[in-house]
């Protein structure tokens, strides 16, 4: 028993009403509309505390899907990430009702000067006492880059080797600006933190020049626990150097099974192991006393379904409702760099054919609808034979979802030794992931810059005063 | 100005020095432990508790200009450094609370419009119209170098700067979201109307941003604006974008003076002297007795570390006073730093010349209302009579000083007329001007309501 792996259970959410399961927001009781509310959040991080969760994931995006049909009508008709919301600006209220959830937050490294998102982290490090997560993302949308001072997209490489450097920032701010001790709070000496231990960055780069030092005292895990959720290639070689945990996917089992051993490829070839990236995939668990009654909840889902939500989220940049269902997809002129994000185009499909992928809720590769015992089997056959970590799981219905999950699964996955009957206390959230303490491994590139190694000045008051100069 | 009570915000910052510096180390103050979440909401009930209307988060996003050629002394001190994002307290305050308005600064430099925009917009939503942000520039040259600048911009040129990046946010507020945008109709299944979301199209000197704003309309739309600085631009500043106003002025006559400069200077952007709230900054050491408070008051003098106040007033200057003798008078300054503090200085020592110990005393002693409830009472209706609408109450001790002013000043205050017995109803903008949830239309913002109709968002760019 011990040596089965203990999934990584995490809820997939985003501050908006239609994250994923397009047209879903509309089912009976769906609370999803309330996501402007904070109560919605904290009821939420209360319900996951309760069953045992790791962690609430936060997608994000910052812009609109406006590829589809020419405009953002299709999206902002179905709620489909706008309104959107700050995800961060929502994990502190439920910091304060939750002692253990985690929070896996998606920021993206493109728009924002780093030095107040690491500060932002550190602060939120410190409130949860180091529960907090960062999904680093590159992001996406050619509205989100207009919205932020660029005529398009960056392009995508270029994107990472931004993102290479924006880390290397965090890291000396995070790991190397601040020493352990440099804290001394000596009420009677009159020294509140010693100056010798606190040193600026003085970073300089191709993208970014920093001063420092970091404005945060040291929090609970420094570096916060650090996510991604890519497997192209340049972002296989940022996942293998800086990733802890990996959100990943495919069409298939076979092809997760390839990505995941190309990051822990990756991984080693950046002198980690292969064993410090764990992987989580997107589940879709449809649940209840009986497969009959399981069957029937998911037909249900499927019914209220929007295709028209899936293909504007694809940004797919053809519309198929304007061909014959018969006429072929080499005919129409699409080709694969007309797939949009998401799909990869067969050209002898017809459009019918492809049509009827989107919105089809029996196309999630990690997809358990039956029982309790049949959802806890294919969990863990995804756990041994494809070598997935854990589960960010997919809402079809806030928070009947969750609710089901905690109620049918979570007792046969513990009685399984799949997961941990109960938190342990003061556990921050990379401990309770890799179970080697609160902080990056040595072997992590962000280590480096720890006790001021590979920064260019000492502390900030000796030899010289660095920041005067 | 009028009869009416006065507003009460606390004035605190995410650090251990604020501006009473080296009182954590007295045994009972637990300013030092701002990194629990727990001391914040602990703190805000107690607010509550009180009637305030606002917690109010001071910032900075970097460290003082050198004193006695580093920034050692600061660091020692405990003065501003280490610190925390503000903003990140609040949603977890909001949900503590069910009536406090929670004001942060925000400097211009720190984050791009567009995604600022969105975390306040989210967090008004998230305390159902609570939210004030206190607009910033920044006077300090390490904090421009933490945003990849050479060194701090000339001041004037700071304000420009605000004036387009609030320009961006208030097309985003007020002008991309129409009222009733948000459908949510499941029987149709149409969330939204797209006709009634629109792009912003900004261009200007320093920002391009399409939109739509990603968040429909919260509670107050545009948070609460606080400016605080009332040097030339910073009074030009405050009188077009600025509902409420945080002064530091040496007395009431400094104060009734700049207040209704401030309120003429409104009046000439097309504003009411109405528009305008003016929270003084004080800090109160109360005794039952004047003779208690009095000691008090000089015991709290002994934990004041001198050095550290004219560390941060040097610091803020932007000049090095670190070597120079406390008795040497100040003299004219020229500086591209804050500007307000030196003619506060100027006008409080009018019979001789001022020196650096006039500039070291100057926050620590000069705000000090010293009494008993009944004396606090008497000089808070003097500062009411200048034209001063709120006090912005600084500490010496985080909880202690609230908890001292809620206890025993509050009754008094609420009994001679000077403090709110119960909370009115509504967003914190209709707390304070009573007259609705959102701006008013004399306000500069609310030109962009309504005028994006014709670029729906998302349509294909050029």
């Amino acid at each position: 028993m011990s040596s089965k792996k203990r999934l990584i259970l995490n809820l997939f959410e985003m501050n908006c009403v239609s994250h994923i399961t397009h047209g879903l927001w509309r089912l009976p009781d769906n609370n999803r509309e309330r996501f402007n509310d904070i109560e919605y959040w904290t009821e939420l991080a209360r319900l996951l505390e309760a069953g045992g969760f790791d962690a609430v994931f936060l997608a994000d995006v910052v812009g609109t899907y406006d590829t589809f049909r020419g405009s953002a009508a299709t999206a902002i008709r179905q709620g489909l990430q706008i309104p959107n919301n700050d995800p961060a600006s929502v994990v502190p209220a439920m910091a304060a009702v939750t002692r253990h959830l985690g929070f896996g937050i998606t920021f993206s490294t493109t728009y924002e000067p780093p030095f107040a998102w690491a500060r932002r982290v550190s602060t939120l490090d410190h409130l949860t006492k180091g529960r907090v997560g960062w999904n680093i993302v590159t992001s996406y949308l050619p509205n989100a880059a207009r919205n932020f001072g660029r005529d398009g997209e960056v392009e995508h490489d270029l994107r990472f080797e931004i993102a290479d450097e924006y880390l290397d920032v965090l890291y000396k701010l995070w790991e190397g600006s601040w020493d352990e001790d440099a804290i001394v709070a000596d009420r009677a000496g009159n020294l509140f933190a010693d100056p010798a231990k606190i040193r600026p960055i003085d970073h300089e780069g191709r993208w970014f020049k920093v001063e420092g030092p970091h404005l945060p005292s040291p929090s609970r895990q420094r570096t916060p626990v650090l996510f991604t959720a890519t497997a192209s290639g340049a972002g296989t070689r940022f996942a293998g150097k800086h990733a802890e945990v990996v959100f990943t996917g495919g069409p298939d089992a076979a092809s997760l099974a390839r990505t995941i051993a190309g990051i822990r490829e990756a991984a080693v070839a950046a002198g980690r192991r292969a064993d410090d990236v764990r992987f989580v995939t997107m589940a879709g668990v449809v649940v209840a006393p009986t497969e009959a009654e399981a069957k029937a909840k998911l037909a249900r889902y499927q019914e209220l379904i929007s295709p028209d939500g899936y293909l504007a989220h694809a940004s797919l940049p053809w519309d198929p409702a304007a061909y014959p269902p018969e006429t072929k997809l080499k005919d129409v002129g699409v080709d694969s760099g007309r797939a949009g994000r998401f799909r990869s185009i067969d050209p002898e499909q017809t459009v019918g054919e492809f049509l009827a992928g989107f919105g089809d809720l029996t196309r999630q590769p990690l997809l358990a609808v039956g029982d309790p015992e049949q959802v806890a089997d294919e969990i863990e056959r995804w756990l041994d034979e494809v070598g997935i970590d854990g589960i960010n799981l997919l809402q079809y219905h806030s928070y009947d979802t969750a609710r089901d999950f905690i109620e049918f699964v979570v007792p046969v996955l513990r009685e399984r030794g799949r997961l941990r009957r109960e938190y342990d206390e003061r556990e921050t959230l990379r401990d309770r992931i890799f179970g080697e303490g609160d902080r990056l491994p040595d072997r992590h590139y962000g280590a480096r810059y720890r006790g001021g190694a590979h920064l260019p000045a000492s502390g900030i008051a000796d030899p010289q005063p660095a920041l005067s100069s | 100005m009028s009869g009416l009570p006065l507003h009460f915000a606390a004035f605190v910052m995410n650090t251990t020095g604020h501006i009473i510096q080296g009182t954590w180390r007295r045994p009972t103050a637990r300013q030092a432990d701002f990194n629990n979440l727990d001391l914040w909401v602990d703190l805000a009930r107690t607010l509550e508790r009180g009637g305030f209307d606002a917690i109010f988060f001071a910032d900075v996003v970097g460290l003082y200009a050198p004193y006695r050629g580093d920034e050692r002394k600061y660091v020692e001190a405990g003065l501003q450094v280490p610190s925390n994002d503000p903003s990140v307290l609040a949603s977890a305050i909001a949900y503590a609370t069910e009536h406090l308005g929670i004001a942060f600064t925000a400097s211009v430099l720190q984050e791009h419009p567009f995604n600022f925009a969105r975390r306040i917009s989210t967090l008004d939503h998230a305390s159902k119209g609570r939210i004030a942000w206190n607009i910033v520039t920044n006077y300090l040259p390490n904090a421009s170098r933490n945003f990849g600048l050479d060194g701090l911009t000339k001041h004037d040129e700071r304000y420009a700067w605000a004036d387009e990046y609030v320009d961006v946010t208030y097309k985003l507020w007020e002008g991309s979201w129409e009222d009733d945008a948000l459908v949510q109709d499941r029987e149709t299944g149409v969330h939204a109307d797209y006709d009634k979301i629109h792009r912003i199209d900004h261009e200007g000197p320093r920002y391009r941003v399409e939109g739509p704003h990603l968040v429909s309309p919260s509670p107050q739309r545009t948070p609460l604006l606080f400016q605080a600085g009332t040097s030339e631009a910073g009074r030009t500043f405050a009188a077009k974008n600025a509902e409420a106003v945080f002064i530091v002025a040496p007395n009431v006559e400094a104060a009734a003076r700049d207040t209704a400069d401030i309120r003429a200077r409104a009046v000439r952007h097309g504003r009411s002297p109405h528009d305008l709230k003016f929270f003084q900054g004080l800090h109160f050491v109360v005794g039952s007795t004047e003779e208690e408070a009095r000691r008090k008051s000089d015991e709290l003098d002994e934990w004041i570390d001198y050095d550290a106040q004219l560390s941060h007033m040097s610091g803020a200057v932007g000049i090095d006073f670190g070597h120079e003798d406390l008795d040497r008078p100040v003299g004219q300054l020229e500086t591209e730093g804050v500007q307000s503090i030196l003619g506060w200085i100027n006008d409080l020592v009018t019979d001789r010349p001022p020196t650096l110990r006039d500039v070291a005393h100057y926050t620590a002693h000069n705000g000090r209302v010293t009494g008993t409830p009944e004396q606090i009472a008497d000089k808070l209706e003097r500062w009411r009579a200048a034209g001063v609408d709120g006090i912005n109450v600084v500490n010496a001790e985080i909880p202690g000083s609230y908890e001292e002013f809620v206890d025993h000043v509050v009754p008094v205050l609420r009994e001679r007329g000077l403090a709110r017995r119960e909370y009115a109803g509504g967003t914190l903008r209709q707390k304070l001007f009573g007259r609705g949830d959102r701006l008013p239309d004399t306000h500069p913002a609310t030109r962009y309501r309504g005028a994006f109709g014709t670029a729906p968002a998302g349509e294909a760019n050029p």
